[in-house]
């Protein structure tokens, strides 16, 4: 028998291979890249095995949570009280190894970090930022972000649930829809009217009058739990209010941040789109040749390669901008918004490409293109970025008729 | 040129690859002196034709095997000039030992060899050939089955030295082999077997042969969802375990995509499949068109003669 | 107090790692102008043996107490298997290079790496058993012997309670200790590979490199150069179970296989 072991060798072209076309990533600091390897490594071992079977079973795995949390990348741009402080590139970064595994895995991470754990961080009291943030960077408790509500969603400034000072304590009313990681978090930052004023609190689970029902039937993320939050005379005590903040400012400065995540992790997902695509047509015989030699199948890879080429300049720009603030809003509504639109286009042109396979649980590209068609429409649809930016344009807001 | 083979053995016989080292430096036109670690297969060493000496190195160190008390052994009965070897676990530790004593370099696992003194050996696991010229003395170890054995017919004379060295390990426990099964990501060989093996029951011929060859067992995805006894961790293919041994041999599996993906870069691919047309054949190296029923049997006797 | 720091310091064990950066294993290897050409190599990692044998090092001194020195022989870009394993911890760390060290013979390494191995002052010195692109096996065991050492080799499980690593025997394999100062090479061992967490790449970015060079003499190895393996030959077809001791003979001598 030879001598050569060949058991720590998969084979060549098994191997994930990120398309980086511009080299996009030889601007990332040696640590940036680190991290980068790190959680592409995890996503690799822990994640791609597992979830189909999450995903069949509706469950976001609670050691990914456990991962996550050793792995340290947490709220990953925020500094201080047991977090990361990482740049800003480095979150987009972690968010795009995420979310070529799954988006309800980057889901849950951009909830916990920039929904849940930085309006604690920028407008919570020091005794809040102690109490919850180091666990909160650690993995052990979860948080989530109740803003939507049943009848208000791009437009939640509209929002019905309240919140009323009893002296000693407040009680709210009202109810939450999608709320990612509801049933599974430990603190609910939930935005209600104070004397007709946006304020955030924070409820735990436990909190009486405070309950978070599963929804169930998503065909879009999931692995990735949604929740309906309910708060029927909740009663929270006084230090549960965040001091920092009031008005629409509080939930869209954290909307900012998550929505600069996803402009970098729609670009995981289409990558492995574009790499099953890719290593697919490359295999797949009809008449008599691989599909890839067809120049319709060669003009839609350019199309991919191109526009994920694109969309990670422009990833990487806006976080430059972030780590240098010299970002506006609309920068990143551009960014998300054409990110996961040239993902969930290259996720059905990839879904086409594969043929009836498409369909199957085997290959990621349905499981990506259904979980884009929930990324294009939470965090500000795709046409409410187009109203931001028109807006921008014009300096005429038109989300509403009347003003 | 002065040429010492350090003798491989097995048990209290002499290895099969020490004839080939012998073959080896009588290639280079050298009579080699060979090194019997307590004598073992000193005899049959003496009768091998073209062995210049035989000398026996007696001592307490060859009881347990210590790299170190046995280079230091074997170096103190050795001439100069070229130190060669069987590159296997024990081979390499020695003979690397000895250069790095002598200050002379090694070059291991050799697969060719020729005057000057040129070597090649693979390096990247075998992605590449290296070829290197040492000019003075050196050590090196050769890769089994590449050279050709010497046969017998010699009669060299033999002697006895009396060499140890300091034993540094201590055996505090034997380990029996793992009666688990070899995982496909870990082996060398493996053979695997598809819906045409007809049932699971007949996975016992394939285990068989792989226990001979300490290969592990696979199978193809129709045969893992067909019968529960195959466990999914057994299946090679895009949905399974991507695998690159030196050997793969497929029993009963007709060569979908999705299964070649997983065993593509094997670099020798066998097929026994009983349809002609099977699209294994086409990326098969040697391909066997018979029935499993047929052939495993003269497979498994065939190894069987090979040990 | 005083009893439990003489306890300590009883067992502590400094370990030198030696790590070799390799090219990733799934690469493809290409051939230019007669060399292996590295310049075509995207990703460069730690030997995936060298892995197991950092992986021992770190249970060791958790177990014993202790410090590990990372060792890498190697230029500029080599700098990354010490930074990754800073960030699982390892606190020193050593990159030995020197002017025109692309082709050292395996003395030349071992000298090398044994002038390290001193200077840290480390009693045990783990090793994978084999780099991931020379194959050669030959660096622990002449490390061992330039130290006048001990030497196990191929070690596939370690137990840090009893000191004792198993190593394969020809009836499966046999648990051994052995006196210190020792080598010991890893093949693959069952414990899983420790991840690094952002805490750690954090700590890799403040660790120093030391960078030292050795008078390593002059190669008396001359590398004429690289090349692709042999073509395999086109596939046959044989009929029939009667070839079957053709096709065994042919895995034999010709593939090479069996
Ligand atoms: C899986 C999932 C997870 C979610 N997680 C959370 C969470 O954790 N926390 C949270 O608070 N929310 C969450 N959401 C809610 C999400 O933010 C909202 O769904 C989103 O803001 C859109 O609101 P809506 O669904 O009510 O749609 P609507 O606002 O009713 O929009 C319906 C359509 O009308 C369009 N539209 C609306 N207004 C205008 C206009 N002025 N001009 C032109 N077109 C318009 C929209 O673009 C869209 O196409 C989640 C949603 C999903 C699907
Ligand atoms: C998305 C997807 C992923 C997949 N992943 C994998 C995967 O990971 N691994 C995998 O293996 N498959 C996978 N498949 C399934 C794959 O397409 C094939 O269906 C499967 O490999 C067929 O297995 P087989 O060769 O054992 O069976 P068959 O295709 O039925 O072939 C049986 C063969 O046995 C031969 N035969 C019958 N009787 C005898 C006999 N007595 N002696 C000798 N030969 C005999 C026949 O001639 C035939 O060639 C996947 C499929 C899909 C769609």
């Amino acid at each position: 028998m030879s001598q050569t072991s060949c058991r720590l060798f998969k084979g060549e072209d098994m191997v994930y291979e990120a398309l980086d076309f511009y080299d996009v990533d030889s601007q990332l600091s040696e640590e940036e890249i680190m991290v980068r390897d790190m959680v592409r490594d995890w996503v690799d071992a822990e994640v791609l095995p597992k979830i189909e079977h999450a995903c069949r079973d509706g469950v976001f795995p609670d050691e990914w949570r456990v991962a996550l949390g050793e792995m340290g990348v947490l709220g990953a741009p925020l500094d201080g009280y047991g977090c990361p402080g990482l740049s800003y590139v480095a979150y987009g970064v972690i968010c795009r190894e995420l979310e070529r595994g799954d988006s309800g895995l980057r889901s849950f991470a951009s909830v916990q970090g920039s929904l849940a754990m930085y309006p604690i961080w920028d407008f919570g009291s020091e005794e809040q930022k102690n109490k919850y943030l180091p666990k909160m960077a650690s993995g052990d408790l979860i948080g989530c972000f109740g803003l939507t509500e049943p009848d208000y969603g791009s437009n939640p400034g509209g929002m019905i649930t309240k919140a009323e000072d009893k002296g000693d304590h407040y009680i709210l009313n009202g109810a939450k829809m999608w709320i990612t990681n509801g049933t599974i978090s430990d603190l609910a930052i939930v935005w209600a009217k104070l004397d007709g004023v946006i304020r955030g609190f924070i409820v735990e689970t436990g909190d009486e009058g405070y309950s978070a029902p599963e929804m169930k039937g998503k065909h879009s993320l999931k692995a990735s739990v949604t929740s309906e939050l309910v708060f029927q005379d909740c009663k929270i005590p006084k230090d549960r209010i965040l001091p920092g903040v009031k008005g629409l400012k509080g939930p869209f400065s954290c909307l900012n941040n998550a929505r600069y995540g996803i402009s970098w992790g729609a670009l995981g997902a289409a990558q492995a789109c574009f790499h099953s695509a890719k290593e697919y047509t490359l295999s797949r015989i009809q008449f008599d040749v691989p599909i890839a030699s067809y120049q319709l199948i060669q003009n839609k890879l350019a199309w991919m390669l191109r526009e994920i080429t694109k969309g990670q300049l422009l990833a990487l720009e806006l976080g430059k901008k972030k780590d240098d603030g010299s970002w506006i809003p609309e920068h990143i509504s551009l960014a998300k918004m054409n990110n996961v639109d040239i993902a969930l286009e290259i996720a059905r042109m990839a879904r086409d490409m594969h043929g009836a396979n498409g369909i199957l649980d085997e290959y990621c590209i349905m499981r990506h293109m259904a979980n884009l068609e929930s990324v294009k429409t939470y965090e500000g649809t795709h046409d409410i970025h187009n109203l931001i930016l028109g807006r921008h344009i014009t300096g005429i807001q038109s989300f509403t008729r009347s003003e | 040129m002065e040429i010492t083979i350090i003798a491989e053995t097995q048990e209290n016989n002499l290895h099969s690859v020490t004839r080939q080292l012998v073959g080896a430096a009588t290639s280079l036109g050298a009579s080699p002196t060979i090194l019997c670690a307590n004598g073992i297969g000193a005899d049959e060493a003496a009768g091998i034709s073209g062995v210049g000496k035989v000398v026996s190195v007696n001592g307490d160190c060859f009881t347990t095997f210590d790299g170190g008390a046995w280079a230091t052994a074997f170096d103190a009965a050795a001439g100069e000039g070229v130190i060669m070897g069987a590159a296997t676990a024990q081979g390499r530790d020695v003979v690397s030992r000895i250069a790095a004593r002598r200050g002379i370099p090694v070059v291991q696992d050799v697969v060719a060899l020729s005057e000057g003194i040129k070597m090649t050996h693979p390096i990247y696991s075998g992605k590449a050939m290296q070829d290197v010229t040492v000019a003075g003395d050196c050590a090196m170890t050769l890769r089994a089955n590449i050279f050709s054995a010497a046969d017998d017919g010699g009669s060299a004379e033999s002697s006895i030295v009396q060499q140890s060295g300091d034993v540094k390990i201590a055996v505090q426990e034997a380990i029996a082999k793992a009666s688990e099964r070899l995982d496909v990501t870990d082996a060398d060989i493996i053979i695997s077997g598809g819906r045409g093996m007809g049932g699971p029951e007949n996975f016992d011929k394939l285990y068989s042969i792989a226990d001979g060859l300490g290969a592990a067992v696979g199978a193809s995805r129709a045969a893992v969802d067909a019968w529960d006894e195959i466990p999914h961790n057994m299946q090679v293919g895009q949905t399974g375990k991507t695998v690159n041994p030196s050997l793969y041999i497929a029993v009963g599996i007709s060569g979908a995509i999705q299964h070649l993906a997983g065993m593509r870069t094997s670099k020798f691919i066998v097929a026994i499949n009983k349809d002609p047309e099977a699209p294994i054949f086409k990326i098969a190296d040697y391909g066997i068109v018979s029935t499993w029923e047929e052939a495993l049997p003269v497979l498994a006797s065939e190894i069987a003669n090979l040990q | 107090m005083f009893i439990e720091v003489s306890f300590v310091a009883l067992n502590m064990v400094e370990i030198a790692v030696l790590l070799k950066q390799v090219p990733d294993t799934n690469a493809k290897i290409a051939i230019l102008g007669g060399r292996v050409d590295e310049s075509a190599v995207t990703s460069w990692v730690t030997s995936p043996y060298d892995e197991y044998a950092l992986e021992a090092a770190l249970q060791h001194i958790e177990a014993a107490g202790g410090s590990i020195t990372a060792i890498t022989l190697g230029p500029d870009r080599a700098d990354k298997v010490l930074k990754d394993a800073a960030a699982l911890g390892v606190t020193k760390l050593v990159r030995i290079w020197g002017d025109g060290w692309e082709d050292l013979d395996s003395n030349q390494v071992q000298f090398a790496l044994v002038d390290a191995v001193r200077a840290s002052g480390a009693e045990l010195v783990y090793c994978g058993k084999q780099s991931a692109d020379r194959n050669q096996g030959s660096t622990g065991p002449g490390v061992a012997e330039m130290l006048g050492a001990a030497c196990v080799v191929e070690v596939s499980e370690f137990d840090a309670s009893s000191s004792s690593y198993v190593r394969p025997a020809s009836s499966g394999s046999e648990k051994v200790t052995v006196s210190s100062p020792a080598v010991i090479t890893f093949s693959k061992t069952e414990s899983d590979l420790r991840r690094p967490n952002v805490r750690g790449i954090m700590m890799s970015k403040k660790a120093q490199i030391d960078l030292v060079s050795s008078d390593v003499g002059s190669s008396q190895v001359n590398f004429n150069g690289d090349s692709s393996p042999a073509e395999k030959p086109p596939g046959k077809t044989f009929q029939g179970s009667d070839c079957i001791p053709e096709v065994v003979g042919l895995l034999r001598d010709e593939a090479k296989v069996l």
